[in-house]
Formats: C-alpha cells, sequence, structure tokens
C-alpha cells in the first residue's frame, strides 16, 4: 500500500533535484524547469495531505490553484529571461552578475 | 637807527638766543645749499648786537630779572620754563656772544671748500643756541637740557670729520665722559629738588633764597650734593682725571677747538658752579680747589713736552681751567669768572691763530709735495718771517696766557693767586701747599707757551729751501680781522681802568663774591712781580733751549715720556676701564652664549626629545591601534565580500545551505 511517507519521499526527491537545478545548472531556462519541480514537491505535497480532509477537499483545490499560478510564474519568469538575453546577449546566470557590490 | 628804538632785556636775551637757533633752522631746511654760513653769522652778529647794546646794560649792576611760566606739573609739583637774567648770566651771555662772533667770521675763510660745509654751520648754531640758552636758563632742569644738548653738539662738531678714524674715536671719547658728568648733573638736580623742593635759580640762590634760608638735611647730603654737580663740572671743564676727552677733541677743525674746548663749552662747568656756588659746604669747595690745582699743574706738566700745537693749546686750556676751578674752591668764583672771561679771549686767540698756522702750513705741504705733518711744531720755525701779523697777534695772546702786565691774563691770573695765598693764609694747615703750586704753574705755563712761540716763530723754518719755490702766505685778512679783534680783547684795558691792578677789574665789581680779603699784606705787591719775573725767565729759557740749541733733555728721559705721553693716563684707561669693560663683555657674551643660550638649547633639545616620544606614541600607539581597527575592518570585509558575487545561484545556495544548518540543528538539538 502506498503511504503518506511515499509520497512524502517523492516529494522530496522532487525537492532535491529541483533545488540541485536551480544551483548548478548553467541555463536559465533549466533554472525555470527546477523551479516548476519544487512547485510540483510542493503540489505533491498538498495533494496527499489533502486525504485527511475528505469532506472540502481543500488541499487539492489549493493544488490545482498552485498548478495554474506555476503556469503563469513560468510565463512571466520566460518573459524576463528573454529580456535578460536581449540586455546580455546570455543567459548563463554565472554572467550576469548586476547585483554585486 | 630810530632813538626810541629800544628791546627790553627779557625779550632781547630771549633773542639773543632764539637767532641763532633760527640760524640753525634754516641750515636744516636749506641743507646743501647754505655753504655760505650767511645767516648764520648774521644770526650771530644781531645776537651779540643785542646782547652789547640792550641786554648786557640793562642789567649789569641792575636789578636782576627772573620770569617762569608753568612747564608741566606732576603731582603738586611743577617745573617751568622762564628767564633768569643777573650779573652773571648777562656777562656769561656777553662773553659766549663776543667770542663767537669772530669765530663765525673766522669760519668763513678757515672752513672755505669744504665739503661738509652745510653741516658746519648748522652744528655751529646749534651749538651756539644751546650755550646762550644755557647762560639765561631759570631752573636747573632748563640748565641741563641745554647742557646734554651742548655736550652733542660738541659731539657731532669733534666728529666733524667722520671719515678719520681717530675724529670719531675722540668724539665718541668726548660723549662718553661727557656722559659722566651729566649723570652727576642730574643726580645733583635730584638731590636738590629732594633738600628744597624747587630747581628755580632765583628761589634757590637769591638773595633770600632757598639756600640761604634752610638748612641742608645733614651734613653728609649737603656734601653729596655738591660733590653731584662738582662731577658735572669736571666732566665738561675737563678736570683731571675727566679731562683726557679736551685733547682729543682737538681733531674737529680748529675754529671749532676755538670756540668750543678754549672759550665757551668748556666754560659752562665753571658757570655752573658759579651760578650754583651757595650750595657747597666747605668739604665740597675743598675737594673742588683740589682737584682744580691738581689739574691745573699735571695739564701744565703735559703741555711742556707736546709737538702738536694744538695738544699744547689743549693742555694750556686744561691747565687754565684748573685754575678756574681751584679758584671757586676758594671762594673766589668771581675771580674763576674774570679768568674765564680773560682767558676766553687769549685762548681763542691762540687757537685762531693755531688754525691760520695749520692752515697755511697745509696750503704749502700741498703745493711743495713734502710729507709733514702741519699740526707738529717740530716742522715750523722762523714763521714770523712768512706771517708777521700772524707773529704778533698771537704774541699778545701768549703774553696773556703768560700773564704779563698790561694783558688781560694779568689781572685775572693776580686776582686768583693773590686771593689763593691770603685764602691759605685764613685756611691754615696744609692749605699753603694749593698757592704755592698755582704759582708754579704759572711759571710752567710761560715757559710752556714761550716755548710754543719760539718753537712756531723764531729760529730758522725746517724747510726753508723749499720755501724759495713756493713761499708760505700770510693769511688771508678775512682772518686776522677776528684775531684782532679778540687781540684787543686780550689786552687789560678792556677789563679794568688801571691795568695793573685788579680790584677796578668791572667783572670783579659787578660780580662780587666779597671774598676777597683788604690788601693787608704784601701779597698783592710782591706777588705779580716775582711771577712777572719768573714768567721772563721762562721764556729766556725756552728761547735759550730750542734756539740756542742747549736743549738739555734727550728724548728718552723718563720724565720726558711721561709727560708725552700725557701721563700714560690714556693707558692707564685703556688698560683699567676699556680693558675690563672689554673682558667683562666678552665674560658676558661667554655667559650668554654658554648659560643662557645654553639653557635655550637644552629646552630645545629636551623638547625635541619629548615631541619625538610623543611624535613616536602617536604614531605607532594611538594611530596604531587606529589603523589595526581599520586593517581589522578592511580584512573582515574583504574576507566576506567574496560573497557577495552577483551570482543569484550562489545567493541562494548559501541560504539554502544556512536554512539545512537550521535544519539539522533544529532535528539534533
Amino acid at each position: 500500500m502506498i503511504t503518506l511517507t511515499h509520497f512524502l519521499l517523492v516529494s522530496a526527491a522532487l525537492f532535491c533535484i529541483g533545488m540541485y537545478a536551480i544551483i548548478a545548472k548553467r541555463n536559465a531556462i533549466m533554472i525555470l524547469v527546477g523551479i516548476e519541480f519544487i512547485i510540483n514537491a510542493a503540489i505533491l505535497n498538498l495533494v496527499a495531505f489533502s486525504r485527511y480532509d475528505r469532506a472540502e477537499y481543500g488541499g487539492q483545490i489549493f493544488a490545482l490553484f498552485a498548478i495554474v499560478l506555476a503556469a503563469a510564474a513560468v510565463a512571466v519568469g520566460l518573459a524576463i529571461i528573454l529580456s535578460v538575453y536581449r540586455k546580455h546577449q546570455t543567459i548563463n546566470p554565472d554572467k550576469i552578475t548586476d547585483l554585486r557590490d | 637807527m630810530n632813538v626810541n628804538f629800544h628791546i627790553s632785556p627779557e625779550l632781547g636775551s630771549l633773542l639773543v638766543v632764539l637767532l641763532p637757533f633760527a640760524g640753525f633752522l634754516y641750515q636744516l631746511i636749506a641743507g646743501k645749499q647754505a655753504r655760505s654760513g650767511l645767516i648764520p653769522s648774521l644770526a650771530m652778529l644781531v645776537s651779540g648786537l643785542i646782547s652789547v647794546a640792550f641786554v648786557f646794560p640793562a642789567i649789569w649792576n641792575k636789578t636782576p630779572f627772573s620770569v617762569e611760566l608753568e612747564w608741566f606739573t606732576i603731582g603738586q609739583y611743577s617745573l617751568g620754563f622762564g628767564l633768569h637774567l643777573n650779573n652773571l648770566s648777562v656777562l656769561m651771555q656777553l662773553v659766549v656772544c663776543l667770542i663767537a662772533l669772530p669765530v663765525h667770521f673766522y669760519s668763513k675763510h678757515y672752513m672755505k671748500n669744504d665739503p661738509g660745509i652745510h653741516r658746519y654751520w648748522t652744528f655751529l648754531s646749534l651749538f651756539c643756541t644751546a650755550m646762550l640758552g644755557l647762560t639765561i636758563a631759570s631752573n636747573l632742569f632748563m640748565m641741563y637740557v641745554f647742557w646734554e644738548l651742548i655736550g652733542f653738539a660738541s659731539y657731532l662738531l669733534i666728529g666733524f670729520w667722520f671719515d678719520r678714524p681717530a675724529a670719531v674715536q675722540a668724539n665718541k671719547k668726548a660723549f662718553i665722559i661727557n656722559r659722566i658728568g651729566d649723570l652727576g648733573f642730574l643726580l645733583g638736580i635730584a638731590a636738590v629738588f629732594t633738600t628744597y623742593g624747587s630747581l628755580n635759580l632765583l628761589d634757590l640762590f637769591g638773595p633770600d633764597g632757598l639756600v640761604r634760608g634752610t638748612s641742608p638735611l645733614s651734613e653728609g647730603w649737603a656734601t653729596f650734593t655738591g660733590c653731584c654737580f662738582l662731577l658735572a663740572a669736571m666732566a665738561k671743564s675737563a678736570q683731571f682725571p675727566l679731562h683726557v676727552w679736551l685733547p682729543d677733541a682737538m681733531e674737529g677743525p680748529t675754529s671749532v677747538s676755538s670756540l668750543i674746548h678754549a672759550a665757551t663749552m668748556v666754560a659752562a662747568g665753571v658757570f655752573l658752579l658759579s651760578s650754583i656756588f651757595p650750595i657747597f659746604n666747605q668739604t665740597v669747595l675743598l675737594l673742588t680747589a683740589i682737584i682744580g690745582c691738581f689739574t691745573a699743574l699735571i695739564a701744565a706738566l703735559f703741555a711742556l713736552t707736546q709737538h702738536d700745537i694744538k695738544k699744547i693749546l689743549a693742555f694750556s686750556t686744561v691747565s687754565q681751567l684748573g685754575y678756574m676751578i681751584a679758584s671757586i674752591g676758594m671762594g673766589a668764583w668771581d675771580a674763576a669768572m674774570l679768568h674765564l672771561t680773560t682767558h676766553a679771549f687769549f685762548k681763542c686767540l691762540l687757537f685762531l691763530g693755531a688754525g691760520a698756522i695749520i692752515h697755511e702750513l697745509a696750503h704749502f705741504k700741498s703745493n711743495s709735495g713734502l710729507n709733514f705733518d702741519p699740526q707738529n711744531i717740530q716742522f715750523m720755525g722762523g714763521l714770523r718771517r712768512f706771517m708777521p701779523k700772524t707773529f704778533l697777534l698771537m704774541t699778545v695772546a701768549a703774553l696773556a696766557l703768560a700773564g704779563f702786565p698790561l694783558t688781560s691774563g694779568f689781572l685775572s691770573k693776580d686776582a686768583i693767586l693773590v686771593h689763593s695765598f691770603q685764602w691759605a693764609q685764613q685756611a691754615g694747615g696744609g692749605t699753603l701747599l694749593i698757592p704755592l703750586t698755582l704759582s708754579v704753574v704759572s711759571v710752567l705755563t710761560a715757559f710752556y707757551i714761550g716755548r710754543m712761540i719760539i718753537k712756531v716763530f723764531m729760529g730758522r723754518f725746517h724747510f726753508q729751501k723749499e720755501t724759495e719755490q713756493t713761499p708760505i702766505q700770510e693769511a688771508t685778512s678775512g682772518m686776522l680781522l677776528p684775531m684782532g679783534f679778540l687781540a684787543l680783547g686780550s689786552l687789560a684795558i678792556g677789563f679794568s681802568l688801571h691795568p695793573l691792578s685788579y680790584h677796578q677789574a668791572y667783572i670783579l665789581t659787578g660780580l662780587s663774591a666779597a671774598t676777597i680779603a683788604t690788601e693787608s699784606s704784601l701779597i698783592p705787591i710782591v706777588l705779580p712781580i716775582i711771577l712777572t719775573l719768573s714768567a721772563a725767565a721762562g721764556w729766556w729759557l725756552g728761547w735759550y733751549w730750542y734756539i740756542r740749541q742747549r736743549y738739555p733733555f734727550s728724548e728718552s728721559n723718563k720724565w720726558i715720556a711721561w709727560s708725552a705721553n700725557q701721563g700714560y693716563l690714556n693707558q692707564a684707561y685703556e688698560r683699567a676701564i676699556t680693558n675690563s669693560t672689554l673682558r667683562l663683555s666678552t665674560f658676558t657674551y661667554w655667559i650668554d652664549r654658554n648659560l643662557v643660550d645654553g639653557l635655550v638649547h637644552l629646552s630645545v633639545w629636551f623638547t625635541r626629545q619629548l615631541a619625538f616620544t610623543s611624535a613616536w606614541i602617536d604614531r605607532y600607539l594611538v594611530d596604531g591601534l587606529v589603523n589595526t581597527t581599520a586593517a581589522l575592518a578592511y580584512q573582515i570585509g574583504h574576507l566576506l565580500r567574496g560573497v557577495q558575487n552577483g551570482r543569484l545561484q550562489n545567493y541562494l545556495g548559501f541560504a539554502f545551505t544556512i536554512l539545512l544548518i537550521g535544519i539539522v540543528y533544529l532535528i539534533f538539538k
């Protein structure tokens, strides 16, 4: 039987993969993908814990909202990457260091 | 001249002083343009006329006149300025005028062509102003002002040829020694003011003045006061041991020597003592007599062997001043004033004659190309053939100085000598030495002045051969006329109706110190005869020694050398005073150099070391602390700035790491 723990382990694995992608990738698109991973890990947690709310299914509804929002966020992220590329001619985050002192 | 033309004596005496002063101002303003000396001479002429015509007859043997206005007030005491005219002051003013006048006219010729003649007239006018002002000053303080002015003017005149080092030395010497006297005068003024509370001459010395009215604070105080004034007179009138400036003062022009150092300036001391005579007590008077007598003797001894014609006359002046001072010391200040007056005429004449000789010999020297000192009597002789008029005039003056009958010197010298014998009779004891010494001096005087006349005018001229090409000229009439005027003044007839008896001398009857005793002995009759005979013997001896070549002494004789070197007094002063002063100043210089400067240097060194230490502390401790803090902050900052590299992934990585650590901490807490 698939227990809550299994869900949480998968979720943690997804989170870790997403975290790794965000920190280590040299491509802004892949970072965006990593963010999607982490959002999905959170959504998976919401769905998994919604078993304790069988009356309202609040967790699952919240997950639906989160998916919509994630899609919007990806759209915004891609737009940012596009404008960053226009400005710097690259999307390697290592080479974009405007935030340093 | 209008019959009603009249000048009151007070205005007249004021004009007598102010006219030369106007001349002085004119010379100052006109500067180098005023070379003729016309204005100062005219001013002096008018002064002399006023003095003769209006001041002297109006005051002499009539009521004295004194007026004083307030000058300034200190506390409750006030000092005044004004005029004081009595027999003594108008006599002195007249003498100064009468001597200054021929000297002015003589100078016009004597100083012609001198490049600095405009200065000469300036200084001469200043001097005459000061001397005339001194005579009529109404109080001691005013006298002191003029006294100082006289000293200053004579300083300027002695150093007139300031490019000669000897003249500069001489005027410095004269000035310094006169300052000693000025100090005495100042102390005397202070002492008089302390005792009597007034400086006015009439208040002090008038018929019922303070000096006769009040008794002095104490005998010692009175002696001190008298000694102060005596010191003043000693410096001004060149008394031993302060006489050394006068022979050196001969470095000035001869016309100046005749006016200042024979007739007027040196007379200021005698005049001072005469005008304040009542202030002296017996102790001071005796001291005065001794100093005067000793000066007369020692200066006469020095005069015996001098070779410089002006030095002979200078020592003669010192000697005759000694006579006057001694006479004052014996109470006969009227006789002193008589001698001052007669001496002024014949000594001025002697100097002017000497000036004429020097002038002509200097011409001869430059014409003939010979090299000799035109003042040295060794190189003269036989000049009567070339300058007969000068010879005649100078002989008159020399006879007067030697005290031969029918000359003015006979009257005044006998007055002093006779009085001195009578004074010694009354005083008794060892005081007889003084008249005897004065008699010896009288004989010495006759000898040295005879020697001078004989060596200069008699015998054979030293450069006889050269005179054939370049003869020596007689002095010009511009120089001879003033000398002739003075020669008239050297004759007895100008001073007394009876040319052989001083009792009828106008000056004695006018001043009347009333101390000369009546003729009760043979002295007044015998003494003049003895003195005249011995004076004649002195002249004969001079003729015998110098013309007949029978001079008995060698130059190396110890006494001759002593006299020629002026008793080694200058050397003694040099050693005792100048050298010790120099040594003292060297010593104080050393102290200044090593102790005072050393102290300063030590404190400088100490401060520097202190400053170095505190600089080190500041640099390495205080600054070190600050720098360490700053460096530490910088290093820490530097350490951490690597983190903020603008790479968002790193930021996130760090944040996540910290989060993880936090979580791990929470788990394993």
